[in-house]
């Protein structure tokens, strides 16, 4: 069904951009471009100062991007393997963030001409004397295969596995510094990492070494939707410029990630030579006014109450927008689930069938699916929901169909003695219901309902795809750039527990006192 | 007040009632009496429209039902119907989730429109009637059966409908408060209060009826005054009938 919609959108939406995007931007003033803090330094992470607020050399150079376009560059968070659609619904104006140059991705965006060279680091523990080369890999160990670790989805995830083929067991993560860590411990062997993650989390494990040279080498472009060339053309000449000022050198420098590769980002832009890249060989050449600034190094691990410390505040900011997501889609989770039960049970009878498809529809597929639905599709038909209310209505219609099931349940418990006796006073049915028998179910399923408002308090993180960072999502955003994974997982969780239990009493009282109001 | 004409009742492939016709004058008692299975609890719930029926008609007052009344469409006339006929169960039915008082306010306030005081007051008097002044406060729960029959009661009578149907209102009780509400039921009789009362108190139906009908099998099949019933039965099904209670 979804996919029906999807198709249907496809047809219905227009297919070329509407407007340049580039003057609707300068009326704006911004640029707004997108990443996900979650992939870790040193492309865009929480700064450690202020977790709040996100650095990185990926916000180094959407910022300056942003000056030489006289925009203000804003970064906005969305799921890293979601960025094509917050494109295409318009929800950003570029990618920036280690998106790599594929022919695949350049048929249905516009490419800039690169920004960074990167290649592939493999990299093994520093005590591990039988890996000193790429083909090691293959050699295995007595009769098994050595298992290599990589970021799920990355390039170098699909080189490494075709250079095994078979003769080394692929292992994928979620998070870039995942297998970096696994290796640490001995889980892996080696990982394959790309150079900006290698160099710059090199002293955050101190017992790997990097093995051979860097292969493999690729670049990093910005994204921006199709046939918008006016935008393309005015980053590709901003990235000339970046590039014969020096401003990508000193930013790449700052975070120590500038190596001999990233000459050839002048070379490309010398020759003009790069798939789709409008030579800009005119762009006039001004003077670097970058000031200068420190190095920004991952530095050593922070441990124990040192984390509590500095992310205690900004895990429980986060807190704040799971209990808010919650406590506001829960009741009209409620209030939806009670309508969808009455109309079941009593509605006439055309309403029946309709609201058990609601129901099973919405039971019957993942509420990720069901968000991914209201916040990329809706605008493709012209419905644009900001991700917040996005988040909240999703959690609300998909509770709403579990909520009907258990009102419909405690309905039906209601004894039929009871309309009857309501409808023989001269009552309405609407009246018998919403004073007679709609406050006895609801005293029947205060269990089951308060169960589920955990249940949904506990499914909020799901909201992430979404681009609402809760609490979950800030553990695995500040975890992946911290590594500080057990201190901020015992946070993480003592949170959630102190925000669930109170209601696991509440519930409890009410309960009692409802059970004492009809035993008196 | 209530004239019920070929009645004809069916539930899948059983015919339930198979014409009844039954007229109740103002102030007349009417007892529905038989064996179990014949149709007099059905009966009784088709003239308040609990029931729909598949032909005759129910006349209530000027108010007229006939199978063609849907309940949804027909909804206001179910409700005047409602509102002339009290109804009281063998399950009390009280509402569990509020107490006696508020049981009893319940209809006049929200149905009535009536101000909280002149139901509160109204609800009083009647709660002194059946003795339960006392436990106004009570939810049902703490209430014994003869007790919350006796509330089921007073809810009934503070719509002061035009009649009262009561349906086996002592099946679920212990003969000592079956006994209670029966001598309650007799005031009401003996107050003038029109009823029709489907029961198998034989001393019930002797004493305080007006006219005793004999139900079985889905036919009104021996019907009049409870001398003539009782004393000189007529059909075969009534002399079985009686003979077995008798000796019960």
């Amino acid at each position: 069904m979804l996919l029906i919609l999807y198709v249907l959108a496809c047809l219905l939406a227009p297919q070329t951009a509407r407007a340049d995007a580039l003057a609707e931007m300068r009326k704006d003033g911004r640029l707004l471009w997108g990443g996900d803090q979650e992939g870790g330094g040193p492309y865009v992470f929480p700064r450690p100062d202020d977790p709040a607020r996100v650095t990185g050399f990926e916000v180094d150079f959407a910022a300056r991007l942003g000056e030489y376009l006289k925009l203000e560059a804003v970064f906005t968070q969305g799921q890293w393997d979601r960025m094509p659609d917050m494109l295409r619904t318009r929800k950003i104006h570029a990618i920036i963030n280690g998106y790599e140059f594929t022919p695949e991705r350049a048929e249905v965006m516009e490419a800039s001409i690169p920004y960074y060279v990167y290649a592939l680091q493999l990299m093994a523990r520093k005590d591990d004397s039988a890996i000193n080369s790429w083909d090691d890999l293959r050699k295995g160990q007595r009769g098994a295969k050595l298992k290599i670790g990589a970021l799920t989805g990355s390039a170098a995830e699909s080189y490494v596995r075709r250079f095994c083929a078979g003769l080394c067991e692929v292992v994928s993560y979620d998070g870039n510094t995942d297998s970096m860590r696994e290796v640490e411990t001995g889980k892996l062997r080696a990982t394959v990492q790309d150079t900006p993650i290698a160099s710059f989390y090199g002293s955050r494990f101190p017992a790997l070494r990097r093995i051979g040279e860097p292969v493999a080498r690729g670049y990093y472009v910005v994204y921006v939707r199709k046939g918008e060339t006016a935008l393309l053309q005015a980053i590709n000449e901003a990235i000339v410029l970046m590039v014969r000022n020096g401003d990508l050198e000193r930013i790449y420098r700052s975070y120590g990630i500038w190596d001999e590769q990233q000459t050839e980002l002048a070379d490309i832009v010398d020759k003009g030579r790069f798939y789709g890249y409008y030579k800009a060989a005119d762009a006039k050449v001004e003077k670097n006014r970058m000031p200068a600034r420190e190095d920004v190094q991952a530095g050593t691990r922070k441990r124990g109450w040192r984390v509590v410390k500095d992310y205690g505040g900004i895990l429980l900011q986060s807190a704040g927008m799971t209990v808010i997501l919650s406590t506001i889609s829960f009741p009209l989770a409620i209030l939806l689930g009670l309508l969808v039960a009455v109309g079941r049970l009593y509605g006439p009878r055309w309403l029946r069938l309709p609201l058990a498809g609601y129901v099973e529809f919405l039971r019957g597929t993942p509420l990720m699916l069901q968000l991914y639905f209201l916040f990329f599709f809706l605008p493709e038909i012209g419905v644009a929901v900001p991700a917040f209310w996005t988040g909240i209505l999703g959690l609300a219609v998909n509770y709403s169909a579990y909520e009907a099931e258990i009102y419909r349940a405690g309905l039906q418990a209601v004894p039929k003695g009871q309309m009857e006796a309501a409808l023989s006073l001269g009552m309405p049915r609407g009246m018998a219901l919403r004073r007679i028998v709609v406050p006895q179910a609801v005293r029947i399923v205060i269990p089951p309902v308060v169960n589920d408002y955990i249940a949904l308090f506990k499914d909020t993180s799901v909201c992430s795809v979404v681009t609402i960072v809760e609490l979950t999502k800030r553990f695995s955003v500040l975890s992946m750039s911290t590594q500080a994974t057990i201190e901020l997982m015992a946070m993480t969780a003592i949170l959630y527990l102190l925000m669930s239990y109170p209601m696991s009493l509440l519930s409890g009282r009410i309960e009692q006192r409802l059970g004492l109001e009809q035993a008196a | 007040m209530i004239t019920v004409t070929g009645l004809v009742k069916k539930h899948g492939p059983n015919t339930i009632l198979k014409g009844i016709s039954f007229k109740v004058r103002k102030g007349e008692v009417h007892a529905v009496i038989g064996p179990s299975g014949g149709g007099k609890s059905t009966f009784l719930r088709c003239i308040n429209g609990l029931e729909q029926f598949q032909g005759g008609t129910v006349r209530v007052g000027e108010h007229v039902l006939t199978p063609a009344t849907d309940p949804r469409r027909d909804a206001q006339l179910l409700e005047a119907v409602r509102r002339r006929t009290g109804f009281v169960f063998q399950q009390f039915n009280l509402f569990p989730h509020l107490t006696v008082l508020e049981n009893v306010i319940e209809a006049p306030v929200h149905v009535l429109r009536l101000s909280r005081e002149t139901a509160v007051e109204r609800a009083r008097a009647l709660l002194d009637r059946v003795g339960l002044t006392a436990k106004q406060d009570a939810y049902p729960r703490g209430l014994s059966g003869g007790q919350q029959q006796r509330v089921a009661i007073a809810r009934a009578l503070v719509m002061e409908p035009e009649s009262i149907l009561f349906d086996e209102p002592t099946s679920a009780l212990d003969p000592v408060m079956a006994g209670e509400i029966l001598s309650l039921m007799a005031d009401l009789a003996r107050d003038g209060q029109t009823m029709i009362v489907v029961t198998h108190s034989m001393s019930f139906a002797r004493n305080v009826a007006d006219q005793v009908h004999v139900f079985a099998d889905g036919y009104d099949v021996e019907c009049g005054p409870p001398s003539g019933v009782f004393e000189e039965p007529q059909h075969p099904t009534t002399q079985a009938f009686l003979t077995q209670t008798a000796r019960d």
